[in-house]
C-alpha cells in the first residue's frame, strides 16, 4: 500500500512540478530557439539538394560525351566542396558541435583533392584573339567550350563554320588587368547585401558602366582588329555575332541567357561590344545566381565567339540519330526558310527528312511542309518575320544532294566524338552548308516528349510506359523482389531488383544486378547516383510495378524511354552502344575520374553499420549522407525541447481527445489567423504535413461513435501495472501534445496516456527533401501486451509503406524521398493511426490480435468489436 | 524579421566605413543594441569595456587581423559568439575558421536577412551555453 501511495505522490509531483523546472523563459525565446534549429535543417538540406546536383552533373561528364577543361572541374569542386562544408556546418551548429570530427573528414578529403588539382593546371592562352584555324578541342581552357567546338569541327573534321575567331581568356585577364578592375569590383561588391535587389541592380549597372567606360589595353585591340583584318580585309560590310563562352561553367543550360549575345555587330563597334559582353559577367541575376551556386569569381573568365553573320537562306538541325527511340539510328534532319529560330521554336512545321548512316546516306524520307513565314537578318543586325515567295513555301529547302551531305557531317561528327549529336546548320546566300553548333545529343526520357514518343517495340508485352529515369541505360535479367536487407544476401547474378523504394543500401548487389525498378524515390536522390555510377539502368516508376512483375518473370528495361517490357527485347539490347566516348581517356578526363572518387562514390551506406561515422567518412557524398541522417535525428528531438515549454504556445481548437499545442516556426498558420483565447481553429492551419495528419486524425471513422468495448482483463493489467511499476507510471503522464509547424514542416509530439509517439516531417515539391519519420514507444500494460501492440504498429505501418524497425516496446518507422501527395497520404494514414492506438493495449490480450488489429486497420475497419480469443 | 526591441548588444567590426555604417542602421532599424568598431584593436578594447553578447567580425582588416581579434575576444569572454564575415573564399579558411569556433561564418556578399537570423542564432546559442553553466556549475 506504501507503495501505491508513493507512487501517487511522486505521480502529483511530477505533473505539478513539471512546469517550473527547466523553463528557458519567455515567447521569444522560445521562438528563436525552435526556429533556431529549423533554419539549419533548412540550409543543410538546401546545401544536400545542391551537392547531389554538382554529383549527378560530374557523373554525367564522365560519361565523357560532353566537353570540359580544367576550369570546369575547379569549379565543381569548389562547389562540392562548399556545400559538404555547409552541410557539415550546419549540423555542428544545430548540434552544439557534436560532429565536430566531420571537420578533420572534409579537411582529409579536401587535401586528397587539392592535391591532384596541383599535378595539372589550365594551359593559358598563347594570344588573345584567335582564329578558328588555330583552336582545338582541348583548348576549352582558355577559348571557352564553344569555340573550342567550333575548332575542332573545322580543323579535325574539316566541315564548313562560319568564319571568325575567338577572343580568349587572355584577353579578359588583360583588360581587367590593365585597368586594375578586379579587386574594385570584388571590393564594391562585397559593399552590398545580396538579397536586396535594388542595391544589387546599382551595382550591376555601376559596373557595367565601369567596365564601358575603361579603355581597352591597346595591344588587345589591335589584336582583335588585325584577326578581323586577316579574315576579312578591308570589307567593312561584314556583320559579327558575339556570343560568350564562359569558361568554368557547368554546362550551358545553367548559365542559357545569364550573359550577353550580339548580334549585327560592325567592326567599328567590335571593342565597345566586347566590354558590354564581358560585363554581363556582373549582371545583378548573375551575380546572385553564383554566390547560390557557391561558384567564385576568381575562378571566373569569359572568352567570346566573333562569328561572321551567316545570312541563311535556310537552316535547321540535325540529330545523328533518334532522340527517344535508340533502335532508331537513323539521321534526322529538319528544315525551314530563313534563320533557324523557327525550326527549334515550332513557329513553322519545318521539313523532315530521314537518312541512314551507313556509307550509302539514302535518303529514307522527305516530309516536306507548308511554310509561310521566315525569320531573316534586317539591316540593323537584327531579326524580323517575311512572308515566303509563294513559289517557296511548299517547296523542300535542301536538295537530295545538300540533305546528302549534311546528313554525311553528321555522320562524321558522331564517329569523332563517338556519341549523338544535336547539330544546329544554315545555308548561306551562296547554297552553302555551314555548321554553327554541335553538341552531344541528350536520349532525353519521354516526360520531355511526352507528344512525340514513339510507340512501344511491337510483338512484345508493355508492364510499364512511363518510369522516371534515374540512370539511362537497356538491362534484362529475371526479376528478384527485395522488401528487406536480407532479400539482397543471395542476390542472383544479372537479376533486376524491384522494390517498393529506392534506398542506398542496394549498392551491394549494384555491381551484378541487371536493372532497378522502385516505385518511388528521387531521380537525383543518393541511389540514383549510385545506380550512375556503377551503369545500371534504374526507373523510378509511380505504379504497383511489385504487383505487375512477380518474381521471377524476364524483364527487359529500357532506362531511355521508362520502359518495361516482359521477356528478352533484342532490338533494344543490341542498339546499347559499346563505344568509349571521346572525352575518355583525356587528360583532363582522367583528372575528373581521379577528383571523382573523392567526392562521388558513397560508402556510408547503412546507418546501423559500425563505420557510419565522421571517420568513415572517405567521400564528399559520405559526409552529405552523414548529415543528412543526423540532420533527422537532431530535428526529431525538437520535441523534448518543446515539453519543456509550457508557458507558452497556441493551443488548438479541434474536437480532438487530446490537448494540441502549435508552435508556428514560420507559414505554418495562414496569414493573419485569428487567434481567440490563444486558441486557433483547424481552417488557420497552412502547414502541409499538419494538415494531412489532422485529416487523419478528425476522420469520423476513426473516431466513430461507440467507445471501443474494453477486454476487462485488459484493463487490470493497465491498472496493475500503473500502480505496482515504480519509476514507470506516469512518465509522461498528464503531458500534452505539441506541433511545432511550418509551411512544409512538422514536429508532432504526443504523449497521450502512458505511451509517446513523435513525428517529424518534411513535406514539400523537392522529393528529395521528403520524409516522415515515426516513433511509437510504451503503453501502460505489461511487457507482453506492450510488445504485441508495438507489432500491430509496426505490421500496420510495414504494409502502409513504411521503414520500420522494432526494438522491445518501442517502433521506429521511416520512410524519405516520396512525392508530396504521397507523404501527405502517409500523414493521413499517421492520423488515424495515432487516435485508433489509444488505449489499445486492453485488446492486445492474445497473440492473434496482432494480426487482427493491424488487418482491421488496413481494412478500414476502424470499430474494433470482438478481439479473437486464445487458441 | 519584426522590429522589436531585442535588448542585446551587438558588436560590429569592419574597416570599411560604408559598409559598417549602413550594416549598423540595418541592425538598429531591427531594434538591435549595435556597437561598431573599425578595427580589431578597437574591438578588444570595447569587448573590454563594454561586453556585447554577439560580434560580427570581419576577417580581413588591416592591423590586427579578424582571426587574431577572435582569439582576443575569447580571451576575455568564452561565451561571446562570433558571426566571421568573409572574403576569402576557400574551404581551407572556412574549415579553420569554424574549428577555432566562430559561432558562424557567412561569404560576402552577405545576405543581410541571413545576417540577422545568424545574430538571433548566435544569441540563443549564447544563452543555451550560459544556462549549461550555470546548471554545470550548480
Amino acid at each position: 500500500m506504501s507503495t501505491i501511495l508513493g507512487n501517487l505522490r511522486q505521480l502529483f509531483r511530477d505533473i505539478c512540478g513539471r512546469n517550473r523546472a527547466d523553463q528557458p523563459g519567455n515567447p521569444t525565446e522560445m521562438n528563436a530557439l525552435f526556429r533556431f534549429r529549423y533554419t539549419l535543417f533548412k540550409e543543410l538540406l538546401v546545401a544536400n539538394s545542391e551537392l547531389l546536383t554538382v554529383l549527378s552533373d560530374m557523373d554525367e561528364k564522365l560519361k565523357g560525351e560532353t566537353v570540359f577543361g580544367l576550369s570546369y572541374i575547379t569549379n565543381q569542386v569548389n562547389k562540392s566542396l562548399r556545400h559538404a562544408f555547409q552541410m557539415v556546418k550546419s549540423l555542428n551548429v544545430m548540434s552544439g558541435g557534436k560532429h565536430r570530427e566531420l571537420y578533420a573528414a572534409l579537411e582529409r578529403i579536401n587535401d586528397r583533392i587539392k592535391a591532384i588539382m596541383a599535378e595539372r593546371r589550365a594551359e593559358h592562352a598563347p594570344r588573345a584573339a584567335v582564329p578558328y584555324e588555330q583552336i582545338l578541342l582541348a583548348d576549352a581552357d582558355w577559348a571557352g567550350g564553344k569555340n573550342a567546338n567550333l575548332g575542332e569541327i573545322k580543323n579535325r573534321l574539316d566541315i564548313p563554320v562560319p568564319e571568325g575567331f575567338a577572343i580568349t581568356t587572355k584577353g579578359f585577364h588583360d583588360f581587367f588587368a590593365y585597368n586594375d578592375l578586379k579587386e574594385e569590383i570584388i571590393k564594391q561588391k562585397n559593399l552590398i547585401y545580396i538579397n536586396e535587389f535594388d542595391l544589387l541592380s546599382n551595382l550591376s549597372a555601376e559596373t557595367l558602366e565601369l567596365v564601358r567606360s575603361k579603355p581597352m589595353p591597346p595591344e588587345l585591340e589591335r589584336e582583335i582588329l588585325a584577326a578581323c583584318e586577316q579574315l576579312w580585309g578591308d570589307d567593312q560590310s561584314v556583320l559579327l555575332a558575339m556570343r560568350s563562352s564562359a569558361v568554368g561553367e557547368d554546362g550551358d543550360i545553367s548559365y542559357a541567357g545569364q550573359y550577353l549575345t550580339l548580334l549585327g555587330v560592325t567592326r567599328a563597334e567590335i571593342c565597345e561590344a566586347y566590354k558590354s559582353i564581358i560585363a554581363s559577367l556582373y549582371s545583378a541575376r548573375s551575380i546572385s545566381y553564383r554566390s547560390s551556386k557557391g561558384v567564385y569569381d576568381e575562378d571566373l573568365a569569359m572568352a567570346v565567339a566573333c562569328l561572321k553573320m551567316v545570312d541563311s537562306r535556310a537552316s535547321g538541325v540535325l540529330y545523328t540519330r533518334h532522340p527517344y527511340d535508340i533502335t532508331d539510328e537513323h539521321i534526322l534532319i529538319n528544315a525551314v526558310w530563313g534563320l533557324g529560330p523557327y525550326a527549334v521554336d515550332g513557329v513553322v512545321t519545318p521539313d523532315a527528312y530521314t537518312v541512314t548512316k551507313d556509307a550509302d546516306l539514302v535518303l529514307l524520307d522527305k516530309t516536306v511542309a507548308t511554310k509561310p513565314v521566315q525569320l531573316v537578318l534586317n539591316r540593323q543586325g537584327g531579326v524580323e518575320e517575311r512572308p515566303v515567295d509563294a513559289a517557296l513555301q511548299g517547296a523542300p529547302c535542301l536538295t537530295d544532294d545538300q540533305i546528302r551531305t549534311l546528313a554525311g557531317y553528321g555522320a562524321a561528327l558522331e564517329a569523332h566524338y563517338k556519341c549523338p549529336q544535336d547539330v544546329e546548320w544554315a545555308l548561306d546566300q551562296d547554297d552553302r552548308l555551314l555548321l554553327l553548333q554541335s553538341r552531344p545529343l541528350k536520349i532525353q526520357s519521354p516526360k520531355n516528349f511526352c507528344l512525340l514518343k514513339t510507340a512501344p517495340l511491337e510483338g512484345y508485352r508493355l508492364i510499364v510506359d512511363s518510369g522516371e529515369i534515374a540512370s539511362q541505360g537497356v538491362g534484362r535479367g529475371s526479376a528478384v523482389h527485395v522488401r528487406s536487407m536480407e532479400d539482397l544476401a543471395d542476390f542472383p547474378e544479372g537479376g533486376v531488383l524491384i522494390a517498393r523504394h529506392s534506398s542506398p543500401e542496394y549498392v551491394i548487389v549494384m555491381r551484378h544486378c541487371g536493372a532497378i525498378i522502385v516505385e518511388a524515390g528521387s531521380v537525383s536522390g543518393h541511389m540514383a547516383a549510385l545506380a550512375r555510377e556503377f551503369n545500371v539502368p534504374t526507373l523510378i516508376c509511380a505504379q504497383p510495378v511489385m504487383e505487375l512483375i512477380p518474381p521471377g518473370m524476364e524483364v527487359t528495361v529500357d532506362a531511355y524511354t521508362g520502359r518495361v517490357y516482359e521477356g528478352t527485347v533484342t532490338e533494344l539490347l543490341a542498339a546499347v552502344k559499346k563505344e568509349e566516348a571521346h572525352m575518355k581517356g583525356t587528360p583532363v578526363y582522367e583528372q575528373l575520374q581521379r577528383i571523382a572518387k573523392n567526392v562521388i562514390p558513397l560508402n556510408l551506406v547503412n546507418p546501423d553499420a559500425p563505420e557510419f561515422t565522421p571517420a568513415g567518412c572517405a567521400t564528399l557524398h559520405d559526409l552529405a549522407r552523414y548529415c543528412h541522417e543526423y540532420s533527422y535525428k537532431e530535428m526529431f528531438q525538437i520535441s523534448d525541447l518543446a515539453s519543456k515549454f509550457h508557458g507558452w504556445s497556441l493551443k488548438l481548437d479541434a474536437p480532438l481527445p487530446m490537448d494540441i499545442h502549435l508552435i508556428d516556426l514560420g507559414n505554418g498558420l495562414r496569414e493573419g489567423a485569428m487567434v481567440k483565447w490563444n486558441a486557433v481553429q483547424v481552417d488557420e492551419i497552412v502547414s502541409a504535413p499538419f494538415l494531412a495528419l489532422l485529416r487523419g486524425m478528425l476522420n469520423r471513422e476513426v473516431h466513430g461513435l461507440e467507445p471501443r468495448p474494453v477486454n476487462f482483463a485488459g484493463l487490470l493489467s493497465v491498472f496493475r501495472e500503473q500502480t505496482m511499476a515504480p519509476g514507470h507510471v506516469g512518465e509522461r503522464f498528464g503531458d500534452r501534445s505539441y506541433a511545432i509547424i511550418a509551411d512544409k514542416y512538422l514536429n508532432f509530439s504526443s504523449r497521450v496516456g502512458y505511451h509517446y509517439s513523435v513525428i517529424d516531417a518534411y513535406c514539400g515539391d523537392t522529393v528529395n527533401k521528403n520524409y516522415i519519420t515515426f516513433t511509437f514507444k510504451g503503453g501502460a500494460a505489461d511487457d507482453i501486451r506492450k510488445n504485441r501492440r508495438v507489432r500491430a504498429i509496426s505490421r500496420i505501418l510495414d504494409r502502409e509503406g513504411f521503414k520500420v524497425d522494432v526494438k522491445a516496446d518501442k517502433v521506429d518507422a521511416r520512410l524519405q524521398k516520396y512525392p508530396k501527395s504521397y507523404i501527405e497520404s502517409r500523414m493521413d494514414i499517421l492520423g488515424r493511426l495515432l487516435i485508433f492506438t489509444r488505449q489499445l493495449d486492453m485488446l492486445m490480450t492474445t497473440e492473434q490480435s496482432v494480426e487482427w488489429v493491424a488487418e482491421n486497420f488496413v481494412a478500414g475497419n476502424y470499430k474494433l468489436t470482438a478481439p479473437p480469443v486464445e487458441a | 524579421m519584426d522590429k522589436k526591441q531585442r535588448e542585446f548588444k551587438v558588436l560590429l567590426v569592419d574597416d570599411e566605413d560604408v559598409f559598417r555604417e549602413a550594416t549598423a542602421r540595418q541592425l538598429s532599424v531591427r531594434g538591435f543594441i549595435v556597437l561598431t568598431a573599425a578595427s580589431g584593436e578597437a574591438a578588444v578594447e570595447l569587448v573590454r569595456n563594454d561586453p556585447p553578447e554577439v560580434v560580427v567580425l570581419d576577417q580581413q582588416m588591416p592591423g590586427m587581423h579578424g582571426s587574431d581579434t577572435f582569439i582576443e575576444i575569447k580571451k576575455l569572454d568564452p561565451l561571446i559568439e562570433v558571426i566571421m564575415l568573409t572574403g576569402n573564399t576557400s574551404v581551407d579558411n572556412a574549415i579553420e575558421l569554424m574549428q577555432m569556433g566562430t559561432f558562424d561564418y557567412l561569404m560576402k556578399p552577405i545576405n543581410i536577412d541571413e545576417l540577422l537570423y545568424k545574430i538571433e542564432d548566435a544569441y540563443t546559442r549564447k544563452k543555451l551555453n550560459e544556462k549549461q553553466q550555470r546548471e554545470a556549475g550548480q
